[in-house]
């Protein structure tokens, strides 16, 4: 059995976002794909497929298996052009590394993202049949090293991206976000992505209003939480009650005017109100930043959070890559311990043989042993053979760990005319 | 022995006050074990000095003011999260423990003894002091991150700086745990005088600054509480009393020579 790791795949630095939509895996194709890489001839299988990046991780992986990958995605960009052109191979320590930089997010799109160590993990868990020991081992450190690399590393920290840095101004307002209440203007895009951050904040969405209140009703159903849709015109007065507005319309001059929210924001007691306008051009006045506790920000403002909290992630790379290093030494120290499991395991078979066989032969010469006698010395030899065979066994183990395991395992095939290796 | 105690509190008080400004000298953020854990062990010998002091004259109250500003650091960061008032509290109480070394700490052996109303109403009177102190330091934060926020300006305040809301609990918080503390504190130097001395014979100084501290800590919280007065409004209040009582204090302690006792 071949025990290299291999890697197949695109990402985003390879491959633009039209390719990688088509290499894209749903979770229900991922098992049949896989079976159809690994009938070329492989142990194990994963498949990482995000939005960014389609990864086949494949041990005892040969070149064919390899081109039943290209094939594969071949046929998926159905127009001729090769998916080996957009894509990379990496074998052993570097297809290792690979996994590990995705886990703990250093070869995200959003340096140090999260969500990418939820993403390993439904891979592992989607192939989980097909993975076999090796990848089954790889991923289940992949997991840890993210785990290892976001704690004692700041890559994880701060707001990096810009629905996150709409969050991180709404959090530096209001502390816990638990319960707060929001009013989503327009029904685009990047109003409910940032409204989606915030629901999952602990943000009830409370009306969602847009030109046409279809739409309007289409993104509250999306958002849940039982959110009102009302058009435009009749959102004003909920500035009185709101404590953060998302205006994110695709009108072509600002609609949240001062004159429009201002008697609504004077009923508000004091309270603070937190104003993220996403929309270019954008969709409020400048004046209304001026307004008493209400604090408003467009998309540089969330821009320039998203860049500060990035520029901090990058400091990080470093040490990240530092951790990435020593858990791949690791990782690949008990990979080598693997090849001389099967030696070890046909060594001691036989050498059990001969114990038995030996002992077969003396118990006939002494058939006037009782059955006590004869259990006691049925165990001498085994006690006898462990003795013997513990100290060589830990001494292949141990060269195996620091790799230099290879020139133990053929000495051992060539004395004792073991099959293994050949 | 209170002095080698206060020394060693001073030093940790400094050594938290390096820990509070670091990230604002370019250094990492500090663990929030350790920002709790240095004062922590401050105040532990802060609190074995305070003991073995006289509970009264002017050292001993900056002493157990300094204390108390410590303490209700500690609580309100186990709270509410808010490890940027050390900023202002371990400078603070620093500051205030050195003066209470300069000004020379009494042995509790030179003490005139330790009548439970006397400790009673000088701890309130301090705690309720510290208090004051404690909603003044939320107000100026909350003032400082207000402006940031408003001016989108998003560096070292911006990241270090809690959150506008929680700010504004603790200086509310703050206040009106407060009163009632300073309120117990006067009656009980009310009760002290007319049982044990026989009359209201107290500097006068002391009595005008009491009651007028009384009376803004008062009028703070009848604002917040009673008129609902939050946000930036309710800081500029808090810095408004606070700076009011402190200029009160000065004003006194220039006009009235001879009142070293307690100003």
């Amino acid at each position: 059995m071949s025990l290299t790791v291999t890697l197949v795949g695109v990402n985003h630095r390879t491959a633009p976002l039209d390719v990688r939509e088509r290499f894209a895996h749903g979770a229900h194709e991922v098992p049949g794909a896989l079976r159809r890489v690994l009938e070329a001839g492989a142990s194990g299988g994963v498949l990482l497929s995000t939005c960014n990046r389609t990864e086949f991780y494949l041990s005892g992986a040969s070149d064919a298996t390899t081109d039943a990958v290209w094939a594969l995605l071949d046929g998926r960009l159905g127009d001729g052009r090769p998916a080996r052109g957009y894509g990379y191979l990496r074998r052993d320590r570097d297809a290792v590394r690979q996994v590990y930089r995705v886990a703990a997010g250093l070869d995200s799109m959003i340096l140090g993202e999260s969500q990418i160590q939820g993403q390993v993990r439904d891979a592992w868990e989607l192939s989980r049949g097909l993975a076999g020991p090796v990848l089954h081992r790889l991923f289940q450190s992949a997991l840890l090293v993210g785990a290892r690399v976001r704690s004692e590393t700041a890559l994880g920290r701060g707001a990096a991206s810009a629905p996150a840095a709409a969050v991180a101004l709404a959090g530096k307002i209001f502390g816990d976000l638990q319960g707060r209440e929001a009013l989503i203007l327009g029904a685009g895009d990047m109003a409910e992505l940032a409204a989606a951050c915030l629901v999952d904040a602990g943000v009830r969405v409370t009306l969602v209003a847009n030109r046409t209140p279809e739409r309007a009703r289409a993104v509250a159903d999306r958002l849940g939480g039982g959110a009102a849709a009302q058009s435009l015109d009749d959102a004003w007065e909920h500035f009185a009650v709101a404590d953060i507005v998302i205006a994110s319309t695709a009108a072509p001059h600002a609609v949240v005017t001062w004159a429009r929210i201002a008697p609504a924001v004077a009923r508000r007691g004091g309270r603070p109100l937190c104003v993220l306008d996403l929309a270019v051009p954008r969709d409020v006045e400048p004046a209304v930043g001026q307004l008493e506790n209400v604090f408003l920000y467009d998309l540089d403002d969330l821009q320039a959070v998203a860049g500060q909290a990035s520029a901090e992630r990058r400091a990080e790379i470093p040490r990240a890559e530092q951790i990435v290093d020593e858990e791949v030494e690791h990782f690949w120290a008990w990979h080598d311990t693997l090849a001389v499991v099967p030696v070890l395991k046909e060594f001691r078979g036989r050498m059990e043989a001969v114990r038995t066989a030996e002992l077969e032969r003396v118990f006939k010469q002494l058939q006037h042993l009782s059955p006590e006698d004869r259990d006691r010395l049925e165990r001498f030899s085994e006690s006898l053979l462990n003795k013997f065979l513990h100290e060589p066994t830990l001494a292949l183990k141990r060269e195996a760990e620091a790799g230099d395991g290879y020139l133990l395992v053929e000495a051992l095939r060539k004395l004792f005319h073991l099959e293994h290796g050949e | 022995m209170p002095y080698h105690f206060h020394l060693i509190a001073l030093a940790l008080y400094g050594a938290a006050t390096a820990l509070a400004l670091a990230p604002f000298a370019g250094r990492p953020a500090v663990p929030r074990g350790l920002l709790l854990a240095v004062p922590s062990a401050g105040a532990a010998f802060h609190v074995a000095g305070l003991v073995q002091m006289a509970p009264a004259g002017l050292a001993f109250g900056v002493s157990l003011l300094a204390f108390f500003i410590v303490v209700l650091q500690l609580v309100s960061e186990r709270l509410l999260r808010v490890s940027a008032v050390a900023l202002f509290t371990a400078p603070l109480a620093a500051g205030l423990v050195g003066l209470a070394l300069l000004l020379g700490l009494a042995p509790a052996g030179e003490s005139a003894g330790r009548n439970v109303w006397l400790v009673l109403h000088v701890a309130l009177s301090v705690l309720g002091l510290a208090l004051l102190a404690l909603a003044f330091i939320a107000a100026a934060l909350y003032l400082v991150q207000f402006r940031e926020l408003k001016a989108k300006r998003f560096g070292q305040v911006f990241q270090v700086f809690p959150p506008l809301e929680r700010l504004d609990l603790l200086n509310r918080s703050a206040l009106v745990v407060g009163f009632p503390a300073l309120t117990l504190g006067v009656l009980l130097a009310v009760g002290y005088a007319v049982r044990f001395t026989g009359g209201f014979r107290v500097d006068p100084a002391q009595v005008v600054w009491g009651l007028f501290t009384w009376a803004v800590l008062g009028a703070a919280v009848w604002l917040r509480v009673g008129r609902r007065w939050t946000g930036r409004r309710a800081a500029v209040l808090s810095i408004a009393g606070f700076g009011a009582v402190l200029l009160v204090y000065l004003a006194l302690k220039i006009t009235t020579p001879g009142t070293e006792r307690f100003l």
